[in-house]
């Protein structure tokens, strides 16, 4: 006795789209709203102070000129702003030039001597910082020093005690 | 006369869906670099003659330092309980562990990572001062300070 096999139709399977796409959306939205771009960073590079006391350790330069060096003083307040900024070549019997409190006279004075040392000898700068100063000022310090041309910045405590 | 076919209409979603799972790994992947890198606790001073990191410096060492100038360990930096450190001395410790490691891994006699100082506009500088002193003293010479890129001159 023959039972014969039932023939089913072709059935196309139908894959539901719409909720995934709720649900992605849901998703999307809420990655949207907690998105918070991080803030573009960079570097800005120093050189570091030397193991035992004294002066600010540079690059080797690949010129045999002796380089020159300027001191720029920097006194600080309680709160860590800038009070007094000072502006002396290293080793030089001439006192220290009263730079003021702002930025832009201390850049300008960075300019100037860049251009006079520019192509003739390497220029060294070392910013030596009362400790109180907060990091905000260190960092305008040595950002306008590197708009102003100089290279080879170097900041350390003003006591040489702490170097 | 004939009347026209009666066959449902349906739009197609599947490359909506598509771009809608892009955008939502394009948003994942980006909240996770954030995680990684910033630190909430730590706001960045601004400048304008900051430069991006080179491609050749491969190794990069992150310390993020507060405000009170406590350099606080990401949870991938920590070892054991250690979340932070606070005085120069356990700085110079840490990065004194991380150079031997390095030299051991890289065979130089000198650790060449660049260490990327993370401080706080608000950190004193007898605090970023002495984290820059026992970077030295660890053997690290190549610091930079991490700031905010501006372009406001």
């Amino acid at each position: 006795m023959f039972r014969r096999r039932a023939t089913t139709d072709d059935v196309e399977p139908d894959l539901p789209i719409t909720p995934m796409l709720d649900m992605s959306f849901q998703l999307l939205a809420f990655f949207i709203l907690t998105f918070k771009p991080a803030p573009t960073e960079g570097q800005i590079a120093m050189t570091l102070p030397r193991e035992v006391g004294g002066q600010a350790v540079g690059f080797p330069t690949v010129s045999d000129d002796k380089p020159v060096r300027y001191i720029i003083k920097v006194e600080a307040n309680d709160e860590g702003t800038i009070k007094k900024m000072t502006l002396k070549e290293a080793d030089s019997a001439n006192e220290a030039q009263d730079i003021g409190v702002k930025m832009d006279g201390y850049m300008d004075e960075l300019k100037k001597l860049a251009e006079k040392h520019k192509g003739k000898q390497p220029v060294k700068l070392t910013l030596e910082i009362e400790p109180r100063l907060i990091q905000e000022y260190v960092v305008a310090l040595l950002d306008h020093g590197i708009r102003a041309g100089f290279s080879d910045i170097a900041p350390v405590p003003a006591d040489p005690k702490l170097r | 006369m004939s009347h026209g076919s009666t066959e449902k209409c349906e739009p197609n979603f599947t490359p909506l869906l598509d771009l809608v799972l892009q955008l939502v790994m394009f948003f994942m992947l980006c909240a996770n670099f954030v995680l990684e890198q910033t630190s909430v606790e730590i706001k960045l001073p601004q400048a304008i003659a900051a430069k991006a990191l080179e491609r050749s410096d491969d190794d990069v060492i992150y310390l993020n330092v507060n405000e009170q100038g406590i350099v606080r360990l990401t949870p991938d930096q920590r070892e054991g309980d250690i979340d932070s450190l606070d005085n120069e001395i356990q700085v110079r410790d840490y990065l004194g562990r991380q150079a031997d490691r390095e030299k051991r891994r890289t065979g130089k006699d000198r650790p060449q990572a660049v260490l990327i100082l993370r401080v706080d506009q608000g950190a004193r500088f007898e605090k970023t001062y002495a984290i820059m002193r026992a970077c030295r003293m660890a053997g690290y010479e190549k610091v930079q300070l991490r700031v905010r890129r501006s372009t406001e001159g």
